[in-house]
């Protein structure tokens, strides 16, 4: 009788796999940056934008002309006036950093709409960063 | 005493764990799908708050820009362009100037969508100016 040498099969070591993907895994919700609460925006275009870092604030007016404050909804630009009164009222004209509310509007709204806005963040003390994105001239 | 051992490794108690890969992979996937990595752009600016008359006096030789109903009008004269604006703006070499030299200020009236509004004040921001609004609620006071 004839015994015919054992040949196992060779196997790829899978046991690091799931840690692997969990180190990705935690990267990837690090960086990720989810659509706020607000509805469809298509921000403004201008050429010689610069890269910004974003602040803890934010303000958004979609297309319909829906303001938001740090994902809530407000009603008016009074409103808005009065939170961000409340969010800035420690911080002083020296840390400008700390004061930057960041602005994201639809590109089509109208002036009636973002105006008041802008004007509601700008009495509460607020250093406005205006997001838009790079168009080649 | 071969079948015994056997029977105890059957038995032992184990978290299934073949099946976590397959869980960790579809939210690896979500992730890389969902993740915007690109930085955000725009500009940042301080803008000077205060009545009409107030701006007016303190800045009487800021070039003003108006914005009204699809058009540019540039010291309450000149209809311009974006191209032209732009071009005008350059020209005026605001990063060699100093203090309310640098001013030039933005009004809109009527129908001025933020397309507009946005790139007229990166323009003025981009060419090391201040940027003044008048805004009706200032306009009221």
């Amino acid at each position: 009788m004839i015994r015919r040498p054992k040949h196992e099969l060779p196997t790829v070591p899978t046991a690091n796999l799931v840690d692997i993907a969990i180190l990705l895994i935690i990267f990837y919700m690090a960086c990720s940056n989810f659509l706020s609460a607000s509805g469809k925006l298509i921000p403004p275009t201008a050429p010689d934008l610069y890269k910004i870092e974003e602040p803890l604030i934010t303000v958004s007016v979609d297309q319909d002309g829906a303001i938001m404050l740090q994902g809530h909804g407000a009603a008016n630009a009074a409103e808005v006036e009065a939170v961000l009164s409340e969010l800035l009222r420690d911080k002083t004209a020296e840390d400008s950093k700390k004061r930057m509310v960041m602005f994201k509007c639809d590109a089509s709204v109208q002036r009636q709409v973002y105006q008041p806005v802008l004007d509601a963040i700008v009495h509460a003390g607020g250093l406005i960063l205006a997001v838009g994105e790079n168009r080649e001239q | 005493m071969r079948r015994k051992f056997k029977m105890r490794q059957l038995t032992q108690d184990a978290v299934p764990t073949t099946s976590l890969a397959d869980m960790m992979f579809l939210l690896l996937i979500f992730f890389i799908m969902t993740t915007t990595l690109a930085k955000t752009t725009g500009f940042i600016t301080d803008v000077p708050m205060g009545t009409k008359g107030a701006q007016q006096s303190s800045s009487e030789k800021s070039p003003s820009v108006v914005l009204h109903d699809g058009k540019i009008t540039v010291n309450d004269d000149q209809d311009m362009t974006m191209q032209q604006l732009r071009n005008y703006i350059t020209g005026l070499h605001l990063d060699r100037k100093q203090g309310d030299a640098k001013v030039v200020i933005i009004s809109a009236e009527g129908v001025v969508p933020y397309q507009m509004y946005y790139e007229t004040l990166a323009m003025v921001q981009n060419a090391s100016g201040v940027v003044a609004i008048v805004s009706d609620e200032v306009e009221k006071k």
